[in-house]
């Protein structure tokens, strides 16, 4: 594979811009984390550690997985990919179409849950091949690292922004895309969409239906003090955002789309002069046979009749919802915030 | 003035073959950089470049009376790189056998950052050029003084550029012409002295090339809008991100006063001392602003300011 062909594969996946409503903008990605994958690997390779027989191996049951899949496919790599349940058909067959390795925990471990299963085997694989690579892309500064290009796409096209809603998973597009436009604008807006039942923003860990944020650790990645406002969404909630954002504006997203703009098209409604940026990180297709069944959103108790209005506003974490809450985060640290007799799992 | 004696035959047989005259030629010079940093090109190259400010209160002027000597000379005859230009423009314009004696008048500091010897062989080449009724491109000017430099700066390009200033190529060319901005400018060691090629280049990290991606896509808003508040804080991060690699003293201090009093930003030299502090020419508080800024600086030692625009 030669670079230009490289190149020329990666951006096919840069964002469009689409203006939504008059101040708010919509930064649609095909799928976002091509990139953080793409400059994982590039600075293991830069960095030497990976080597072109290097086996590359990464625990994701998501875009993540398909990012590494693509860019492991064009720059020679092995990759083995450690997932669950929760990795359907659609994903599965593309990475494997790839030449991704993919190799699924048969269930949960005793302690830790899929989590920790999905763990082991990833400890097993690194064991079984002494030169690998571990992605670790919620502690991997090239994940929030990579956003550099798509900062640079937002101020060449919009100017100053005055806010960026993002959905919060490893940390990196929130954290790092946020990072780079203060370096000009310090005092620009970062608003985090996370789910109940996440431990990102001091909720205890339980079961979440929505895929793609919120997280049962606490990834490095994650600089709480970029945050000034945190919210709380449900899955249901998101999913019916969803469906309003396509069939409103034929937009054709995932889950975390709905997530993100149902709170940017809130937070705009409350400041009609600034300029907002909300990030979409990926279409609607994995999504046909869940959040676009109407079906499937009956089945598993996911159906609203309508969006909700407004979020709830609360002080504190153990206080968020469901339904829709919000909190002055203000910038803080993660002690500062949440107590220290909580304990989230790390 | 005075020129060499020469043969009549050897005048002659010249002035047979070219329209001589006596040549002039003048450039402005910068004062700092509104950016500074590197990028990566489509090839995977890693590529050095600026963005200079330019300042028109400083300027080199340069005249060259041609002879039949065959030789250059400089008067001041320390400017050897300002002959090397002469020489090689003359060569690019197959005028070899033509000689002379190049004097350059300027009031660009030394050593400071603000090109002057840039400003220098920009004259020198144009007076070149000029004394055999030619005119030269700004991209064979750029081309012709960086062959003599090594690294120059942009200012031969009347608009604004992003310049491989190590290569003498324009990386991005933003077809404006900057916009308006009022600026103060200051040397913060007016004692130091800085010798561009002497500072080993500063090597970056990968987080600041992606800075400088997000930069460089500023920029080009900036330009295009004629956005002074945008560039005035891309000035700013520029300067934040090099003031690791080449500090500047009082630069801290000198930000802090600008981010107070309601300046656009800083810009700094990118080998030498001087800053600029960027201004909106059409600000109601201009005056008021440049007074606050003038005693900030007096309180921090510094008297020298010279007010300019672009």
């Amino acid at each position: 594979m030669i670079e230009q062909t490289y190149k020329s594969v990666i951006s096919m996946y840069r964002p469009k811009l689409v203006a939504l409503e008059h101040n708010l903008t919509a930064a649609v990605f095909p799928f976002m984390k091509i990139f953080p994958a793409e400059l994982c690997l590039r600075r293991a390779r830069e960095e030497g550690w990976a080597q072109p027989q290097t086996l590359i191996v990464e625990t994701s049951s998501g875009n993540m997985a398909l990012g590494l899949a693509l860019v492991c496919n064009l720059s020679g790599y092995k990759l083995t990919i450690v997932s669950d349940y929760s990795c359907d058909g659609f994903l599965r067959r593309r990475l494997e179409d790839l030449g991704t390795r993919v190799e699924i925990v048969p269930g949960p471990a005793a302690r830790g849950g899929y989590q920790q299963a999905r763990l082991d085997k990833l400890g097993e694989i690194c064991s079984e091949s002494p030169d690998h690579f571990w992605i670790n892309q919620y502690d991997n500064p090239a994940n929030p690292g990579a956003y550099g290009f798509f900062a640079a796409q937002l101020i060449e096209n919009l100017g100053q922004i005055d806010c960026l809603v993002a959905s919060v998973g490893s940390g990196g597009s929130a954290c790092g895309t946020s990072t780079y436009l203060r370096e000009l604008f310090p005092e620009m807006r970062t608003i985090g969409v996370d789910t109940f039942g996440s431990v990102l923003f001091g909720q205890p860990d339980q079961a979440r239906k929505l895929r793609g944020l919120g997280n049962s650790v606490l990834p490095k990645n994650l600089d709480h003090r970029v945050f000034d406002e945190v919210h709380w969404v449900s899955a249901a909630e998101a999913y019916k955002a969803t469906r309003v954002l396509h069939q409103g504006t034929t937009l054709f997203c995932g889950g975390t789309s709905g997530a993100a703009w149902m709170v940017a098209r809130h937070w705009v409604k409350k400041n009609p002069r600034a300029k907002v940026v909300c990030i979409f990180p990926d279409d609607g297709y994995r999504y046909v046979d869940s959040i676009y069944s109407d079906e499937y959103l009956w089945k598993e108790n996911l159906w609203l009749p309508e969006l909700t209005e407004a979020p709830v506003e609360v002080s504190r974490p153990l206080d968020a919802g469901p339904p829709w809450s919000c909190m002055q985060w203000g910038r803080r640290a993660y002690s500062e915030v949440v107590s220290p007799t909580l304990s989230a799992t790390a | 003035m005075h020129r060499i004696a020469h043969s009549v035959k050897g005048w002659l047989a010249l002035s047979d073959k070219w329209p001589l005259r006596t040549g002039q030629g003048k450039s402005i010079a910068q004062h700092g950089e509104l950016f500074q940093g590197q990028i990566e090109d489509d090839n995977n190259q890693r590529r050095r470049c600026l963005v200079s400010l330019p300042c028109n209160a400083m300027y080199s002027h340069a005249i060259f009376h041609p002879d039949t000597s065959g030789s250059v000379r400089m008067n001041p005859a320390h400017k050897r790189k300002a002959v090397q230009v002469v020489e090689l423009t003359l060569s690019h314009l197959n005028a070899s056998e033509i000689g002379g004696e190049v004097s350059i008048d300027s009031c660009v500091p030394e050593a400071k950052g603000c090109g002057s010897s840039t400003a220098d062989c920009i004259a020198a080449a144009i007076a070149a050029a000029d004394a055999v009724d030619r005119a030269l491109s700004e991209e064979e000017l750029a081309h012709l003084v960086v062959k003599a430099e090594v690294a120059s700066d942009n200012f031969m390009f009347r608009r604004a550029v992003l310049f491989a200033h190590r290569e003498g190529v324009v990386l991005e060319d933003y077809a404006r012409k900057f916009p308006r901005l009022e600026i103060l400018g200051i040397d913060t060691a007016p004692n130091a002295h800085v010798e561009t090629l002497k500072y080993p280049p500063a090597v970056y990290t990968w987080k600041q090339m992606q800075s400088f991606c997000t930069l460089t896509g500023a920029l080009r808003r900036a330009v295009g809008k004629g956005d002074i508040h945008l560039l005035g804080r891309i000035a700013t991060a520029s300067a934040n991100i090099n003031q690791e690699f080449l500090p500047k003293p009082l630069f801290p201090e000198i930000r802090e006063l600008s981010e107070r009093t309601g300046a656009l930003g800083v810009a700094v030299a990118h080998s030498g001392t001087v800053l600029s502090i960027l201004l909106d020419p059409n600000d109601e508080l201009l005056e008021f602003k440049i007074d606050q800024l003038r005693a900030g600086l007096n309180e921090l030692g510094i008297s020298q300011i010279l007010r300019f625009q672009t």
